[in-house]
């Protein structure tokens, strides 16, 4: 069969699968994020290495929530806090102390609550995010692929409200081409799922008899004065 | 009703249109890629703002060739000599300016067998449109991944009056709406953004069939397995390049 069918059949399957197992909890997470949104917060997405793709599907994206601030290493590298050498080396995500220029560079609040993604749930950075957050009261979701968290014995769900499961083989290898193992399903499956909590998010708020604070494409006529009227209430919490 | 499983039902509807109206697209970038590759050649993948994550998605793991170079946004500042507050500027929107892209374009060690893939949802902002006449210019091969519904329904941006699908050898259309929001409300916006997904999903079966036709040609695919020792030599043989 061809192979380009191949992996688009292995993504539809995955991502039914996704819905069968994740469809409860993407609305309990959706009514945690709305909770906080109604109350004056935002969402903190912080993702580890391709665990920002995820973030990338929430913050500041067409047709999604506008309410979501992505906590990102390379505003770091730009503002000279922190080495490119050592996000490319993967250094930087055994260095706690990034929690405290995180910190510097955003107005974080403690209406806010977190989302964090990370495949294994190990690295240090993200769980000393994660356990800040929870030391301040503050709920925390986590995105983590369960097999590869329970194999190296993650830490980061003991500070987790709720968690997504990427429900990938370890390595992500979906196709094997004459004994080549190629072909990633992780990355696209968790998009589908930050999508499905986009609608999940969108009813909260229409359910709660709410206005959704959708934004529109950037390129789309007259996008910026709708998309600022949603998030200058909001300063530089969010961009 | 919006709700999670009208995205899922929606998105694999979606999924199919686009294997059935983009497999051959797909087939003669994956030809052209193995190509350039075979000859020693490494793939620019250059997207503004959410366009990034095609590269990011096809790079840096297991099963993923090491001849891809993301040409990225950040490197304006931190090699290009653009300011941040520049870079940064809420009110004059970096990605949609003209004239500065060969700022970043000059800054790589481009060989003529190279292939530039570039991806803009909408195609119409100038850093984009720039990337890819300077490619063509300089005699690459340029595939361009859009939305066709989307550009052909906004008005230029660029000086030039073209827009992105213009410059394009191979055109892959992600399939995406006219505003990247699947979901129709009863509002005015929809909800449920798909041009990273389908974008993911062409770049990966594009990446497979490229391993696939490598082999078929008795060439080694250059691709990451995850053995320490390998993936090193193979991210030696593209140093400087990838």
């Amino acid at each position: 069969m061809d192979v380009k069918k191949q992996y688009f059949d292995l993504l539809k399957d995955k991502i039914e699968e996704a819905y069968d197992k994740q469809a409860e909890k993407l609305t309990q997470i959706a009514a945690l994020f709305g909770e906080a949104m109604n109350a004056g917060g935002i969402v903190q997405l912080f993702g580890v290495r391709h665990g920002e793709e995820f973030v990338n599907e929430l913050n500041y994206r067409a047709g999604g929530i506008a309410l979501y601030h992505a906590l990102r290493l390379k505003d770091l590298v730009l503002k000279e806090k922190i080495d490119q050498k050592d996000i490319d080396s993967g250094k930087i995500y055994a260095d706690i102390s990034v929690a405290d220029r995180f910190a510097e560079i955003y107005d974080l609040d403690d209406r806010d609550v977190y989302c964090l993604v990370s495949f294994y749930g190990n690295e240090p950075l993200v769980v000393e995010l994660a356990r800040r957050a929870k030391e301040k009261g503050q709920k925390v979701v986590a995105v983590v692929n369960k097999k590869s968290y329970d194999a190296v014995k993650g830490t980061l769900l003991e500070y987790c409200d709720l968690w997504l499961d990427m429900d990938s083989r370890d390595p992500d290898l979906a196709l094997d081409i004459d004994g080549t193992c190629v072909g990633q399903l992780s990355s696209t499956v968790s998009n589908v799922m930050a999508q499905m909590l986009t609608a999940e998010v969108y009813k909260y708020f229409i359910d709660h008899k709410m206005e959704a604070p959708v934004l529109l494409s950037a390129n789309f006529k007259g996008a910026d004065v709708h998309n600022n009227s949603l998030t200058d209430p909001y300063g530089r919490r969010i961009r | 009703m919006i709700d999670a499983k009208r995205f899922k039902d929606e998105m694999k509807a979606l999924l199919d249109e686009l294997y059935e109206t983009q497999k051959d697209n797909i087939e003669k970038t994956a030809g052209l890629i193995a190509g350039c590759i075979e000859k020693g050649g490494v793939v620019h993948v250059f997207g503004s703002g959410h366009s990034v994550g095609l590269g990011i998605d096809i790079k840096d793991r297991p099963g993923a060739l090491v001849p891809i170079h993301i040409m990225e946004m950040s490197d304006f500042v931190t090699k290009g000599g653009v300011s941040v507050e520049e870079f940064m500027d809420k009110k004059n929107i970096f990605e949609r300016k003209p004239g500065v892209a060969s700022k970043l374009y000059d800054l790589y060690d481009i060989k003529p067998q190279d292939v530039f893939i570039v991806i803009s949802n909408s195609g119409i902002n100038g850093i984009v449109i720039d990337i890819a006449d300077l490619a063509k210019k300089n005699g690459h091969k340029v595939v361009i991944i859009t939305s066709m519904k989307h550009t052909l329904a906004e008005e230029p941006r660029h000086p030039s009056g073209k827009k992105l699908y213009e410059f394009g050898d191979i055109v892959i259309d992600n399939c995406g709406p006219h505003g990247d929001a699947l979901l129709e409300t009863e509002g005015v916006a929809k909800v449920c953004s798909v041009s990273s997904i389908c974008n993911n999903c062409i770049a990966q079966s594009m990446a497979a069939r490229v391993i696939e036709i490598l082999k078929e040609d008795g060439f080694e695919p250059p691709i990451l397995t995850g053995d320490e020792k390998h993936d090193a030599e193979m991210k030696k043989k593209y140093e400087g390049r990838a």
